[in-house]
């Protein structure tokens, strides 16, 4: 048992792992750099570029030297040749203008990422210490998963309620139920969870040595990774609800620190992109807008039944389980379900909280693989599935909020993808879709299924969308390289297949997993998500499902052809075909594609463990493949992805991008609709007249309250004062006469008083 | 008809009201002085009063009031010899000795 009872470890591994980088490395490295360097901080930005738009990382050896400037000051050339301990610090600002498909001029700005020209022995034990640790991690946790799940033996069964692995006893009042216990425990849920979360992370760490190679701060990137890890397995392992909510606000924290990264990143309005530091505010309020409803679901658990437990909850023999205290009131526990689900709203991203993540897709793309992709987002799944007896005992409009909410965010977020070009943007909108889809299935699978189907579709996506955001950044760091720009349109890509063979093929793999195609991961788990959504009953659901699934299909192949095929190149067009770009894009370097590869290996395999529902549940049904074959609505869903494939083909390898773009717009009930899809339902557009006109009206209206009212109390308080005793000082006359008037009429009140008082008073 | 205590009383409330009124609305210094001496006597006559009808046996041989009278007197005067110094160096220093004028003491 001490096997179990030592995954705490992987609990504060990367805890330790962010201390050791942030106060180890990064103090080395500040310890030991050279003294005749200026005190130049790399992160900082530089006004001007080169002459000339290139900044390679490479050496320039015999160029002349780049105006070093810090933000906002021209700086002098005041370094010698070597610059700072960093090599040279440079970012380059220069513009390009090409023609858009409209003939419009699109200007494309190189963005300012400063970059070094090599890392210092600091940075990169940092970047190996935090590698070595998660990877340690990952392993641990893939070795508790193989115990649990009977394929390997080394230590004996773990209880189904799982073991507490650390407590502290934060605030505890004897004699009164109250306890404020942090506390962590592990079971199978989270041991399944443990395991996604290490292993994407080790990948995006082993990636990032490739990806953030050149960059400023790249020690701040794997503390800021090591940081997010850590919060997430907070998350993982809580016990409570207390702990969880630390959890969840920690990995707003870290999410809102990696987002914001390149925090000196400008907007790019051409684009319709953000600058970071405002995506990473937005990405924080909006989870902080679905935190409003978990605090207050929260609370009314809490001041019904007196505990955050989970398990104590979820007792249906405790006393303050929620069987016992809601006995009668289910409508109150329902009401706090919906609103714990609030912050599940918030967190995964789905309609109408869903507006923070295209933008979070301003930070690098290793963190939008890692948080938005495969394991932050997944966290609303997650709690919604510790607390899922909690659902279970509340009325069925609890689960059916659940899962119409994830209908709902997987359609509407689907028919947005159709329409974007920018590259990640489809990708975050489909990470949006499929988090829906969790969601159904979560909602409708019931006591029978328990958390299984939900989960595993989780399990799966986290892969497959980890090795598409991935595939995403090789393919946008080698059109960097190429043309010295960021590059995410795909209208500027197109045939990388012939350039990026390894990426291009894991990207197949992954697009042929999320569209559910027989024998990929997502097959498996995606149609059974459509598939229990029909038994249970709710044939609404199923068909936007089953619509939702197609069109997952069809924009997935779109990006893939757009991308890394195009007309005229081979096997009809799938592979290869003209780039509509700049320069020679390569390959990765094995740094990139090493996880990728990975990554498509478990995209393919992940879908293959059928007892996956009996692990989180016990006695759920095994999946079992003759079963899955043999059921028409399997066939059903896969007609209608390779529909969905079949038309992404015929539309994009067949007929070509821009006689599809000339028929839409030629087509006025077509060219309004793709405005519409474009402009993302202009949700956006509604948020921020809400905010202007509501949010600010209210704030204006308090602060004339401040102004006027308080403001007004205080200072009229003040001009009582000082009127009060400019009238009253005209009482000192200064006259003798007058004080005696005072005296002696005071004196004849007395007199009258004293005789009142003996007179009439007995 | 004999004279009572109450007639010596009213005389002296009166005489002591008129002293009042003198203290309370002359300009001229000298006036206010003579009307606190008049107020003064008003209760050298009211304590003599009191002195004469006393009601209580015990008491009624008693001077008290009249030995009153004689330092009430006394005081008075030596009061009086103070304030005309007062009124003097005022004059002298401000050459008026209306009291209206003798304000400086205020806001």
């Amino acid at each position: 048992m001490a096997f179990y009872y030592g995954s705490w470890l992987i609990l504060f591994a990367p805890l330790f792992s962010f201390a050791v980088i942030i106060f180890g490395t990064r103090v080395w490295d500040y310890m030991v750099r050279p003294n005749d360097a200026a005190q130049v901080d790399p992160v900082t930005i530089g006004e001007h570029g080169q002459t000339e738009g290139h900044s390679e990382q490479e050496g320039h050896a015999g160029e002349a030297e780049p105006e070093l400037a810090f933000a906002g000051v021209h700086g002098t050339a005041e370094q010698g040749a070597g610059g700072s301990p960093y090599g040279r610090v440079y970012s380059d600002i220069t513009y390009t203008s090409v023609k858009g498909p409209h003939g419009e001029t699109l200007t494309y700005e190189n963005d300012d990422n400063p970059k070094v020209a090599h890392l210092t022995p600091g940075a990169q034990a940092g970047a190996w210490i935090g590698l070595v640790i998660v990877g340690l991690a990952a392993i641990y946790s893939w070795l508790l998963l193989l115990n649990t799940a009977g394929v390997i033996s080394i230590a004996p069964y773990l209880p189904q309620d799982g073991i507490q692995v650390f407590a502290y006893n934060w605030f505890v009042q004897s004699g009164n139920a109250a306890n404020y216990v942090v506390a962590f425990h592990l079971d199978r849920l989270a041991i399944a969870m443990m395991v996604v979360v290490t292993t994407v992370s080790f990948l995006v760490h082993f990636y990032s040595r490739g990806y953030m190679e050149d960059s400023a701060g790249y020690s701040r990137f794997y503390s800021y990774l090591s940081l997010f890890t850590f919060s997430m397995l907070v998350i993982v392992f809580a016990q409570n609800f207390l702990v969880i909510f630390i959890g969840w606000e920690l990995v707003g924290l870290s999410s809102y620190l990696l987002i914001g990264f390149w925090f000196n990143k400008r907007a790019k309005p051409a684009e319709d992109r953000q600058a970071p530091a405002n995506a990473a505010i937005e990405a924080f309020i909006a989870n902080r807008v679905g935190d409003v409803g978990f605090i207050t679901g929260i609370m009314i658990l809490f001041a019904t039944t007196g505990t955050f437990d989970f398990a104590t909850l979820a007792s249906k023999t405790s006393t303050q389980g929620v069987a016992h205290a809601f006995a009668g009131n289910t409508g109150l526990l329902t009401l706090a379900m919906i609103l714990i689900f609030c912050g599940a709203i918030g967190k995964s991203a789905q309609v109408p909280l869903h507006v923070w993540l295209p933008p979070a897709m301003e930070g690098p793309t290793p963190v939008s693989a890692l948080i938005h992709a495969a394991t932050m987002v997944a966290a609303g799944v997650y709690m919604v599935a510790r607390t899922f007896p909690l659902f279970a005992a509340a009325d069925p409009a609890a689960f059916q909020t659940v899962a119409w909410v994830g209908g709902i965010t997987a359609i509407f977020a689907a028919l947005i993808a159709l329409c974007q070009s920018d590259f990640k943007r489809v990708l975050a909108f489909s990470t949006i879709s499929q988090l829906g889809y969790m969601f159904v299935g979560l909602g409708v699978a019931g006591i029978e299924y328990g958390v299984g189907p939900g989960m595993f579709h989780l399990f799966t996506h986290a892969f497959f969308k980890a090795l598409l955001f991935l595939g995403a950044g090789s393919v946008i760091e080698s059109l960097h390289h190429a043309t010295h720009k960021e590059v995410q349109d795909m209208r500027q890509m197109g045939g990388l297949a012939k350039f990026m063979p390894i990426t291009a093929a894991t990207w197949l793999v992954a697009c042929f997993s999320i569209s559910g195609f027989p024998f990929f991961a997502g097959f498996f788990s995606k149609d059974s998500i459509i598939g229990l959504a029909y038994e249970h009953g709710d044939y609404a659901l199923y068909f936007i499902t089953l619509f939702t699934a197609g069109l997952t299909a069809f924009y997935m192949f779109r990006a893939f052809f757009l991308a890394f095929g195009g007309k005229g190149g081979k096997f009809g067009g799938i592979w290869g075909g003209p780039y509509r770009g700049e320069g020679h894009p390569h390959e990765s370097p094995l740094s990139m594609t090493i996880p990728l590869i990975l990554l498509a290996i478990a995209s393919i395999v992940a879908g293959y463990w059928f007892g996956f529902y009996s692990y989180l549940t016990p006695g759920a049904p095994i999946l079992s493949f003759a079963t899955v074959l043999g059921d028409v609505r399997t066939w059903i869903g896969v007609i209608v992805a390779l529909v969905g494939i079949g038309w992404a083909y015929f539309l994009y390898c067949r007929v070509g991008m821009e006689t599809v773009h000339n028929y839409v717009e030629s087509h006025a009930v077509l060219r309004v609709s793709h405005r519409i899809l474009l402009r993302k339902f202009y949700v956006d557009e509604l948020y921020n007249l809400l905010i202007k006109y509501v949010v600010f009206g209210i704030s204006h209206i308090e602060q004339a309250f401040d102004a006027y009212i308080v403001d007004g109390i205080v200072n009229g308080v003040a001009q009582l004062v000082m009127t009060a005793g400019r009238d009253l000082r005209h009482v000192e006359t200064g006259k003798v006469q007058t004080y005696m008037v005072g005296f002696f009429g005071g004196v004849a009140l007395l007199a009258v008083l004293v005789f009142v008082l003996v007179t009439f008073v007995r | 008809m004999g004279l009572s205590l109450t007639h010596f009383l009213v005389l002296g409330a009166i005489l002591f009201s008129i002293g009042l009124y003198g203290a309370l609305s002359k300009h001229n210094a000298v006036a206010v002085l003579m009307g606190i001496e008049i107020m003064l006597n008003a209760v050298v006559i009211t304590m003599v009063a009191f002195s004469a009808y006393n009601p209580v046996p015990k008491y009624a041989g008693l001077l008290t009031g009249q030995i009153f009278a004689i330092f009430i007197i006394t005081v008075a005067a030596a009061e009086a010899a103070v304030a005309l110094a007062m009124v003097i160096a005022i004059y002298r220093k401000r050459n008026t000795v209306d009291v209206s004028d003798i304000n400086m003491m205020k806001w």
